[in-house]
């Protein structure tokens, strides 16, 4: 079981766009973000299949997560 | 300060000192209070009785970091009431430092002759336009214009759609060097400057010319806390998204979320949306020489734009932005950057806003005029507006025209203004402000985009909470000439705004002034538009976005009537 993880704009540099991480069960948006050695603070917004979420969030087998740095919509 | 007041009909300008009532206003809050005080609010917008403003903010002229913002105003032919369209470049720090509160044109010419209207150091001149400036876009017009008066002059006009008076026109103004084309897009105030005769406001520079600062000391301790904060906001600093890649920067983010319009805002999602983002916008434009990180206003520290060029280095438009790739982009089923670059160069050509115009095309795909994705056809849709054929006429009146017209019923507007790039199906704070906004859907009016930790955006409780904090901290922003973008620092301290406005003016104002100044633009535009005739009906979202699910969320716009009919209970 895995997790389709992207990251976006400022956080790619040094790591691939796109990668799968292998899950055993349920765990968070936290626990992937520093698996994949995503400095936290830079994280300004994620989604977890598209849906708006947080770093606590539980994220499911074969879900999509996405990490973006800190955006301003205008 | 002074207000200009410009008489088309009598070719005549008159110099008046500002009224106590219009002492403490600039921007969006004095043209909302010029408007109420000035004009019948059911007049006719492209009639003798409406009045077009040219109105720097309260901070204009000072050379605070993103705050030379011009406003512009009137009541808007396209929403039938209030409007403020604000833009970059030049002209709001020009007419600052040239203590000029306001331009005021009123009435119409006798016949339908065009002028220029030339401001200098304490002088205004009215000039005819002659032939070479009529018929002709934005961008040779501003440089015509400032072979004859400097390239450092300021140029204010408009293009082929201001002058046919169609609805979905703005307002061009010149920026610093390359950036040519900044607009005060929205709500067809360039057609009610082509109703007035007015081609085009030419500002000489006022070399020397400063604002007199009150409390210097307060101000410049002030001013100078504001910009380090810009430069250390992790959004806005030089190693920020929106430094980095502009506007684009959220493509990937909305998109992902399902908000980006697609297919005419039948779709949230883009499949070709990474050929869209900030990131291929930058790769693009540093790899073919062009420029990104450039700025609108003099300084500006965010410096967001880009120049954008195609594959041989030719420049093609400066700046692509955010809005104008959803809907030009997406919204056309268009899934490249140099697509996106072609149609906006056209639109600030002819002088057109990018949002309108792109969800009028998009209506009109729907429509089978073209397909979408289809950039020949597109483009050929496009022309017939600088050529001003009858076609060209309908999509330069915009979304709501082009749908009657052709008889769609999938027309995204609230208050006859086309919806900007978030589709508010799952985005519904921005549904509230487009359905509740005096100012029609309009994304500056009050953008709930990324609003973390707060309220989600695609449930409805808290929206209606959201949406009004928004609109108020909107208003003050458009009403100081603050970028949508430099507003971090006031938020997370108010007393910043307030001692750059007392250094500057001496007014003592304390918070409460602040919060009541910012609530009582609101206020005014809100009783304009209650005289103007327009009911809480006529702010709706669409029928149609209240029925059909928009994949892949499959959301509707399901805020309750009762919340959209409050919003204001606690303004």
């Amino acid at each position: 079981m895995a997790v389709d993880i992207e990251v976006f704009g400022q956080l790619l540099p040094g790591r691939p766009r796109r990668c799968s991480v292998e899950i055993q069960g349920p765990t968070t948006a936290r626990e992937l973000a520093n698996r994949i050695g995503l400095e936290l603070s830079h994280i300004g917004l994620l989604s977890i299949d598209g849906v708006q979420s947080e770093l606590d969030d539980p994220v499911s087998p074969n879900s999509r997560l996405c990490f973006f740095p800190y955006l301003a919509g205008g | 300060m002074k207000i200009l007041r410009v008489n088309m009909k009598e070719a005549g300008i008159r110099w008046e000192t500002v009224p106590p009532d219009y002492e403490q206003l600039g921007g969006r809050a004095l043209i909302a209070k010029l408007l109420l005080s000035e004009i019948p609010p059911a007049c006719d917008a492209l009639g003798p009785h409406n009045k077009l403003i040219f109105t720097p903010g309260l901070l204009g002229g000072a050379i605070v970091a993103t705050a030379g913002r011009l406003s512009v105003g009137a009541k808007s032919p396209l929403t039938g009431g209030i409007k403020e369209a604000n833009a970059g470049g030049t002209a709001g720090d020009a007419l600052g430092k040239l203590a000029i509160k306001a331009i005021v044109v009123e009435e119409q010419p006798k016949n339908k002759e065009f002028y220029i209207l030339e401001l200098d150091v304490d002088t205004a001149k009215l000039i005819p336009a002659d032939n070479s400036l009529r018929h002709i876009g934005t961008y040779a017009t501003a440089d015509r214009l400032q072979e004859r008066y400097g390239a450092d002059a300021t140029v204010i006009c408009i293009g082929q759609a201001g002058e046919y008076l169609m609805t979905g026109a703005g307002i061009s103004t010149t920026g610093e060097r390359d950036q040519r084309s900044n607009h005060a897009a929205r709500g067809g105030l360039g057609a009610v400057m082509g109703s007035k005769g007015l081609k085009a406001v030419v500002i000489r520079k006022a070399v020397g010319k400063a604002i007199q600062l009150h409390d210097e000391e307060l101000f410049r301790k002030a001013a100078k806390a504001y910009a380090q904060k810009l430069i250390t906001d992790p959004k806005l600093g030089t190693k920020g998204s929106q430094h980095l890649y502009g506007t684009a920067s959220i493509v990937g983010a909305v998109n992902e979320m399902g908000s980006l319009p697609t297919r005419n805002f039948s779709e949230g999602k883009f499949e070709h949306a990474a050929q869209l983002r900030g990131e291929k916008l930058r790769e693009l434009v540093l790899a073919r020489e062009g420029k990104v990180g450039t700025r609108c206003m003099p300084g500006c520290v965010i410096a967001c734009r880009n120049l954008y060029p195609d594959e041989s280095g030719k420049p093609i438009v400066g700046t692509v932005q955010y809005e104008t790739i959803a809907l030009v982009g997406s919204n056309l089923g268009l899934g490249n950057l140099d697509d996106v670059a072609t149609l906006n160069y056209m639109c600030n050509d002819f002088g057109l806003d990018t949002i309108e115009t792109g969800a009028a095309l998009g209506v009109a795909l729907e429509a089978g005029l073209a397909k979408f994705g289809d950039i020949e056809g597109i483009v050929g849709l496009l022309k017939q507006v600088g050529e001003g054929t009858v076609l060209g006429r309908v999509l330069g009146c915009g979304a709501v025209t082009t749908g009657k017209v052709l008889g769609i019923r999938r027309v995204p507007v609230a208050l006859g203004q086309a919806m900007p790039g978030y589709d508010p199906r799952t985005l519904k704070g921005n549904g509230v402000t487009y359905a509740t906004s005096p100012q029609g859907a309009d994304h500056t009016a009050g953008n709930a985009f990324g609003a973390r930790n707060e309220v989600p955006p695609l449930g409805t409780a808290g929206q209606k909470e959201l949406s009004l904090r928004l609109q108020i901290i909107a208003a003050m922003l458009d009403s100081t000439g603050l970028c949508l973008f430099g507003r971090p620092p006031i938020i997370a301290n108010p007393q910043l705004m307030i001692d750059m406005i007392n250094g500057i003016y001496g007014w003592g104002w304390t918070k409460e002034d602040y919060d009541r100044f910012n609530r009582d633009v609101l206020r005014t535009e809100l009783e304009f538009n209650r005289r103007a005739g327009i009911t809480k009906t006529d702010y709706r979202i669409p029928e149609y976005m209240r029925e059909e699910p928009l994949p892949p969320h499959n959301a509707v716009f399901d805020v309750p009537d009762s919340d959209l009919d409050s919003v204001f209970d606690a303004l």
